[in-house]
């Protein structure tokens, strides 16, 4: 008797909702699961202990009075709403740039802006410590010009805007390339007929950009958003690499991502359970902000009213 | 309005040449029409005189003066698009409002003049609704109230009938003729659709692979058609055109097969003399023939053999097939009704019949006389059309 076969549709719907068992949800309870537990330097025997909310009263006393865990917060809010701020308005305008060039220019121009995303983490980093440190390429240019009479340790010793400056820089600098791919090819994907008709009716650059442009491309305003905004609350390679060989001071150079990744596993002590009560926060944060974002920016009114296809 | 010229324009697309060597004028406050197939640059060449693109040589002349450098918003033109390209994310009041909004005029003069323009082209009702809610004949008269309502001195319209079906093109195309009559605008208008072009258009270019064919009026263009190329493409169906040779014995004859002999009168006859040729392309459009069971007197008359038969309701599209194996195409009353493999006679008169050079594809009559008395060497016949062609 012949075994019977699964059809190919649900394989690959059991496949990826196996990746997504194991990638996603699995790693959530386990987290969710340990900050109720006191688990610490790897304990593993301690993750069938419960201490209920134990870990969040902790988090957030430590929020309120330990001055380095406030700056961490003050830090991911200033660098996730400043990157946020470079890499969407920094990609909308790297996306006009690329468009109104030259066709063939354009692609050295675009590929120019992925280098910073295609170089590993630590080359990067370490071009940016060469830099910003104290004997580095910026001071001695800040010196040449006559602008600083000695140098200036900018990362660690101006604060809190020398390391906010610094990380955001660096990671702006990172992230501009996605928001400019897509908005490069959301303008590129308006009808040519469309520029032409607005250019005939009399359309100057600003008219094209402001009332024709931008408006058809807001779902990708959007999308940008959205998705820069959840990458940076949970980004922190770049992060690491700075903080670690001392480009920027460490907590003001620490985002609540990195914190996470701290607690759990760079400190003396590896507190897993607090480590793992801030990974929760920051995904309800996320979370909460992320609806938010679609909310402000009519995600909905977008989705309730279809228009035509272009 | 305005005046539009084009001297010697050309457009190239990387190696390939869109539109080559243009010479036109379309006079002030006519209805003009550029007549092509599908590719042959009709598009091409409106963009130009719009300044959507920039002529790779040549000039274009507004009234006399180079605008050849000028953006589209220099150039006052209203330019109805193929696909309308109505602006997606607005109503239809903020099409049509579009040019006068960003001229940055008071919000009620836009107003009063979008309602205007509206009302007069019937789409008051629909102002409130977004492109896509609205039907392809009313996209296209948002497309044409936006054209209009800024008040251009010329109006470019890019195949505007397109995409409507039979009935709604027919009403339109009066609509549109009569309007641009009561506002006398500068009007060109493209179309690869030949009854368009001569039923509205107070002059026509034709215009294949780019270059201009034929440039007259609806009447010449149709009866006096100056190349193969216009013969066979205007007309519904064209213009039948056959292969025949040319005696001399005395004077120059035209011998089609199926027993035609043509022998035209002066100028033509010296002209086929002087050009020497042994053979011709005779054309005759199907409307013109008559048909019945014996040759007519006074007619040049083809024996030959029916084919088929079509019927179109108000006549009958007869094919047939002379001896030789050459079609051609009649138009008959709907009460004469052959059966294919009749013998029947394709009678013609012959005033109606052209003559065209096989080799330069020109209307013999159209080709620049020669001195007729003398009789012309065969040296000097095949000089003076090489020259014909050069011309062409
Ligand atoms: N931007 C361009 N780049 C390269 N070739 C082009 C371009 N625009 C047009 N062409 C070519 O030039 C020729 C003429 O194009 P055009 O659009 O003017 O034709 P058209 O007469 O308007 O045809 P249709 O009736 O199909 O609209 C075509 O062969 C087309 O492929
Ligand atoms: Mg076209």
């Amino acid at each position: 008797m012949p075994r019977p076969r699964l059809p190919a549709p649900a394989l690959f719907l059991s496949l990826a909702a196996f990746l997504v068992l194991v990638f996603y949800i699995v790693p959530l309870i386990l987290t969710l699961w340990a900050s109720l537990t006191p688990v610490r330097n790897w304990n593993v025997a301690q993750l069938r202990q419960f201490v209920g909310a134990e870990n969040y009263k902790r988090l957030f006393h430590l929020i309120r009075f330990d001055p380095d865990v406030s700056t961490v917060v003050k830090t991911t809010i200033v660098f996730v709403a400043g990157t946020l701020a470079v890499n969407v308005l920094g990609g909308l305008l790297l996306a006009l740039a690329a468009f109104i060039i030259e066709e063939r220019a354009s692609l050295g121009f675009r590929l120019l802006w992925f280098l910073p995303r295609m170089t590993p983490v630590a080359v990067f980093g370490l071009l940016w410590y060469y830099f910003f440190y104290p004997q580095g390429t910026l001071n001695a240019i800040l010196l040449r010009l006559h602008l600083i009479s000695h140098p200036v340790n900018w990362g660690q010793d101006v604060l809190p805007w020398g390391p906010w400056s610094i990380i955001i820089f660096v990671n702006g600098l990172v992230g501009v390339s996605y928001g400019m791919i897509i908005f490069y090819s959301a303008f590129k994907a308006i009808p040519k007929d469309i520029y032409r008709a607005a250019l005939v009716d009399g359309a100057r650059l600003r008219d094209l950009v402001f009332r024709i442009m931008l408006p058809l491309t807001r779902w990708h305003l959007i999308f940008v958003t959205v998705w820069q905004l959840l990458s940076l609350l949970t980004t922190y390679a770049h992060l690491f690499v700075l903080v670690e060989w001392g480009v920027v001071e460490k907590w003001h150079g620490m985002t609540w991502a990195l914190y996470v990744f701290e607690t759990a596993f760079g400190s003396a002590v590896n507190d897993q359970a607090l480590a793992s009560a801030a990974a929760t926060l920051l995904v309800v944060v996320g979370i909460g902000l992320g609806l938010l974002t679609l909310r402000l920016m009519g995600f909905e009114r977008e989705l309730g009213a279809v228009r035509g296809e272009l | 309005m305005v005046e539009v010229e084009l001297r010697g324009v050309w457009k190239r697309f990387g190696d390939f040449v869109a539109v080559k060597n243009v010479n036109l004028r379309f006079p002030d406050g006519k209805f003009s029409s550029i007549l092509g197939p599908s590719g042959s640059g009709k598009t091409t060449l409106l963009y130009l005189i719009a300044g959507i693109y920039k002529p790779s040589r040549g000039e274009i002349l507004f009234d006399g003066e180079d605008v050849s450098q000028l953006p589209p918003n220099k150039r006052n033109v209203g330019l109805v698009f193929q696909n309308y390209a109505l602006y997606p994310h607005m109503t239809v009041y903020e099409n049509i409002a579009f040019p006068l909004t960003i001229k940055g005029l008071p919000r009620g003069e836009i107003e009063e003049r979008v309602h205007s323009v509206a009302r007069m082209l019937h789409i008051d009702e629909l102002l409130d609704r977004y492109p896509h809610q609205i039907s392809g004949g009313q996209q296209q008269r948002v497309a044409l109230a936006r054209a209009l309502v800024k008040e251009p001195a010329l109006l470019l319209l890019d195949e505007p009938l397109s995409n409507l079906d039979a009935l709604v093109r027919l009403e339109i195309r009066g609509e549109l003729k009569r309007l641009q009559r009561r506002l006398g605008i500068t009007t060109i208008y493209v179309t690869h659709d030949q009854s368009e072009a001569l039923a509205m258009a107070d002059l026509i270019a034709v215009i294949h692979r780019g270059e201009i064919q034929q440039v007259g009026s609806p009447e010449d263009v149709y009866r006096r058609p100056r190349n193969l190329f216009v013969a066979g493409f205007i007309g519904m169906p064209p213009a039948n055109l056959v292969k025949a040779t040319v005696t001399r014995a005395p004077a120059p004859c035209v011998v089609i097969a199926g027993g035609g002999e043509y022998c035209p009168g002066e100028p033509l006859a010296s002209k086929l003399e002087a050009l020497g040729l042994e053979a011709v392309v005779v054309a005759f459009r199907p409307e013109d023939v008559v048909l019945g069971e014996h040759p007519m007197e006074d007619y040049v008359s083809l024996e030959a053999e029916v084919y088929v038969v079509e019927t179109l309701g108000r006549e009958n599209l007869v094919t047939l097939r002379l001896p030789d194996g050459q079609a051609v195409k009649a138009i008959t009353s709907p009460l004469l009704n052959p059966r294919p493999g009749d013998k029947m006679y394709v009678n013609v008169e012959p005033s109606k019949i052209l003559l065209y050079d096989p080799e330069t594809e020109l209307n013999i009559e159209a080709i620049e006389a020669a001195p007729a008395a003398r009789p012309v060497s065969l040296a000097e016949a095949s000089e003076r059309r090489r020259a014909a062609q050069e011309e062409d």
